[in-house]
């Protein structure tokens, strides 16, 4: 099963760089996705996050969301089908001419699949290459309040787990004849079997939880400095080259809008 | 040293005390296992003998609980009381918050004003300890219970404090976890800390505990060495499962009786690449009570999986009931085989014991439901809690639960992976007789377990699984 958002005990040069570098990366990759609606430079802007997890050696994790990803996408281009219609008929999916698909709403889905993927890298990149653990250090010290913190490092942390549990719940429920309904209520219907358990067994754990996390003093003690990651050489370098980056970017996009 | 006089606690919305006047010293050094049927105020007194019962349960609370000489009152809150006990809880799931057993251990180490120095010579040494070096960049999804509850352990000991008080934490661990957390406190008993743990396993710890308190209805029923208890018989049938006179409640039924229910033959299964099962064959006839044991790894979870069709052979062929595992939906295969796992609480939805129950016989389109319903519910001895939340039963109940569920079912075998996980001596036999009664009335029983002693007593039949092979297969005797 593929781990979902998790770090990854391995050496390559994300893994080597600070996590506040990494953050000012996700931030530049996140700036540039969102002002572009342009194909091309959505697809280079891709294949340079694929080749950064490359010479991170990282591709193959961060390519596994590949099939999230996929399923995403045909999902964003049937969205735009429907609801972004425009431009020329290229054919339709139904006989007699029922939800043609459009260029207008193809060029749409794949841009926001493009943006979508893009994103989903980046950000993959940060979390298979930090250390929960500097994460909270880095965010405690530009601010960022503990309790802010733990929540969105729990909420990593928890991921796996669900995943194995609901799996086993699932199980547990197929043994007892239960089948995924037919039809929308059939379905919100059965959900049931699998969902309480799944919530049950995590509220009951959010007690013990709590308790172990203010017995650590993680919430109100100060904390020791140790093996604290440093800004090195390739951090210096590549946070210089994402600044060119986004300055370059910007400035063409000004241009663009005064031309 | 911790010392509890005449605490009593209720729960808000609670119907009686879960722990009631009770008093209890623990010296510097020493070590106190308490053992009592669930239900019986243990958890409760951990957290009151740990203050947080004082500072994070609402609640009717009397009496006085010091810890080191001091009212835990008079603490601030638990990061105080953090520098003189720590806690280990039975889910080690819920007391990992970092993602590799490093992180965990450096968590706690950080916030205690140490230098760096000391922090990697505690570091090391905490490892060492809990024999964790090797696993040290592991997440805690790619380790097993008892590891993961080590890594719980080892952040417990980087608070570096004298107490230490554990709740059931081998609850939900096999043998071999066991064994690994009893002899790291035999490590830190031997370094003078203290403990105060709550347990069945009774024969695992005997070589570590001092003291010994039976708890019952949240008061003390026997407290003193266990030398001096072990021979009170209604202590003892709590302490140590007593399983004898089970195996002649009925008489085994003459084997082979009957074309066979379950046919395996050749079965090879992969994870991945690691072969999981490698040339499996075994019948399992009606009226038989099979026990599968073996180490963790051995496959024998993954073996009865393929009984119900949940995994597909690789090679090799599954047989149920007539029917062709591979190619049969699982809700049909239910009709023939029920399946309870491990961990009850990965059923339960419903908001009654009886709608729980009902679950199972509604989607098999069992007839007559109501006469099968009182019927299984009474035969696990829950006939009195048909109208309450399946999720505040005690343990022995819930797993009682998780059988009757399947049960109602009407399967011809009964499949059951570990029943006795988290039951004291006398829940585990209240689930080997009913078992017992299931096998009585023509069904096949195949129990998964680790504790041979168990399969011993109990079963007729002992299968033994070894890196994903039938190792052997024999007849115990009558």
């Amino acid at each position: 099963m593929a781990e979902i958002l998790q770090y990854v005990h391995k050496d390559g040069l994300f893994h080597r760089m600070h996590p506040g570098t990494k953050l000012f990366f996700i931030l530049v990759i996140g700036i540039m996705t969102i002002l572009s609606l342009d194909i091309p430079f959505l697809c280079a802007l891709l294949g340079a996050v694929l080749l950064l997890a490359l010479a991170g050696n990282i591709l193959r994790e961060v390519l596994d969301q590949m099939k999230l990803i996929l399923v995403m996408s045909v999902v964003f281009i049937l969205i735009t089908l429907v609801t972004m219609p425009g431009g020329e008929v290229l054919f339709s999916l139904l006989p007699g001419g029922f939800l043609p698909v459009t260029t207008g709403a193809l060029n749409a889905g794949i841009t926001l699949t493009l943006r979508f993927a893009i994103l989903i890298m980046a950000f993959q990149i940060f979390v298979i290459s930090t250390q929960p653990r500097d994460l909270v250090n880095t965010l405690e010290k530009m601010g960022v309040p503990i309790d802010y913190n733990l929540m969105f490092l729990i909420a990593l942390r928890f991921i796996p787990t669900l995943q194995v549990e609901a799996k086993k719940i699932h199980e547990a429920q197929l043994a007892r004849g239960y089948s995924t309904g037919n039809g929308f209520v059939g379905r919100i219907k059965s959900v049931a079997p699998v969902m309480v358990p799944l919530v049950s067994n995590a509220l009951s754990r959010a007690n013990v939880l709590g308790i172990t996390i203010d017995m650590r003093g993680y919430r109100t003690r100060k904390r020791t400095p140790f093996r604290e990651e440093k800004f090195n050489t390739v951090d210096r370098a590549f946070a210089g080259v994402l600044g060119v980056a986004l300055a370059a970017y910007i400035a063409a996009a000004v241009l663009q809008v005064i031309g | 040293m911790i010392t509890l006089e005449n605490v009593s606690y209720r729960y808000q919305r609670g119907e009686r005390d879960a722990v009631s006047d009770v008093s209890l010293a623990v010296a510097p050094g020493e070590c106190i296992m308490v053992t009592g049927p669930s239900g019986a105020g243990k958890t409760t007194l951990c957290m009151a003998a740990s203050g947080i019962l004082e500072h994070e349960f609402e609640g009717e609370k009397s009496g006085r609980v010091t810890i080191n000489g001091r009212d835990a009152k008079d603490y601030p809150g638990l990061p105080e009381i953090a520098a003189h006990v720590s806690l280990v809880f039975d889910d080690p799931e819920a007391q990992l918050i970092f993602t590799t057993v490093e992180e965990e251990i450096l968590s706690a180490l950080e916030r205690r004003g140490l230098s760096p120095a000391e922090i990697e010579e505690r570091l090391s040494s905490i490892l060492e300890i809990t024999r964790l070096g090797t696993l040290k960049d592991r997440p805690p999804y790619a380790l097993s219970g008892g590891q993961k509850q080590r890594v719980a352990l080892a952040a417990a000991l980087a608070l570096g404090t004298d107490i230490v008080i554990l709740d059931e934490p081998t609850a939900e661990l096999d043998e071999e976890g066991t064994a690994g957390i009893v002899s790291v406190l035999l490590d830190l008993k031997a370094h003078g800390k203290t403990i105060l743990l709550t347990e069945h396993k009774y024969s695992h710890f005997r070589d570590l505990v001092d003291r010994l308190v039976v708890m019952e209805g949240g008061r003390f029923r026997a407290i003193g060495p266990p030398s001096s208890l072990v021979d009170d018989r209604s202590v003892a049938e709590i302490l140590v499962p007593d399983f004898s006179g089970i195996r002649r409640m009925f008489p085994a039924q003459s084997a082979n009786a009957g074309d066979p229910v379950i046919s395996v033959r050749d079965l090879d299964y992969l994870y991945g690449d690691v072969p999981a099962l490698a040339g499996v064959s075994l019948d399992i006839c009606p009226g038989e009570f099979v026990a599968i044991v073996g180490e963790n790894g051995s496959g024998k979870t993954t073996l009865i999986k393929h009984f119900i069709g949940l995994l597909h052979a690789a090679r090799g062929s599954v047989t149920v009931d007539g029917k062709d595992a591979k190619a049969t939906p699982v809700s049909e295969l239910a009709h023939s085989v029920g399946l309870v796992f491990q961990n009850p609480d990965h059923m339960f939805f419903a908001d009654t014991v009886a709608e729980e129950v009902m679950f199972g016989i509604t989607n098999l389109g069992i007839p007559h439901p109501e006469e099968v319903l009182e019927k299984a519910l009474s035969r696990c001895r829950l006939s009195g809690a048909r109208d309450l939340y399946p999720r505040w039963l005690s343990r022995g109940e819930r797993q009682r639960l998780a059988i009757a569920c399947v049960l109602a079912m009407q399967p011809k075998v009964i499949v059951l992976d570990e029943p006795t996980t988290g039951l004291d001596g006398r829940e585990s036999r209240e689930v080997m007789e009913i078992l017992k009664h299931l096998q009585g009335e023509g069904r096949a029983v195949v129990m998964v377990t680790h504790n041979h002693q168990m399969a011993a007593e109990c079963a007729d039949r002992i299968v033994t699984m070894k890196a994903g092979r039938v190792v052997s297969d024999t007849r115990t005797v009558a």
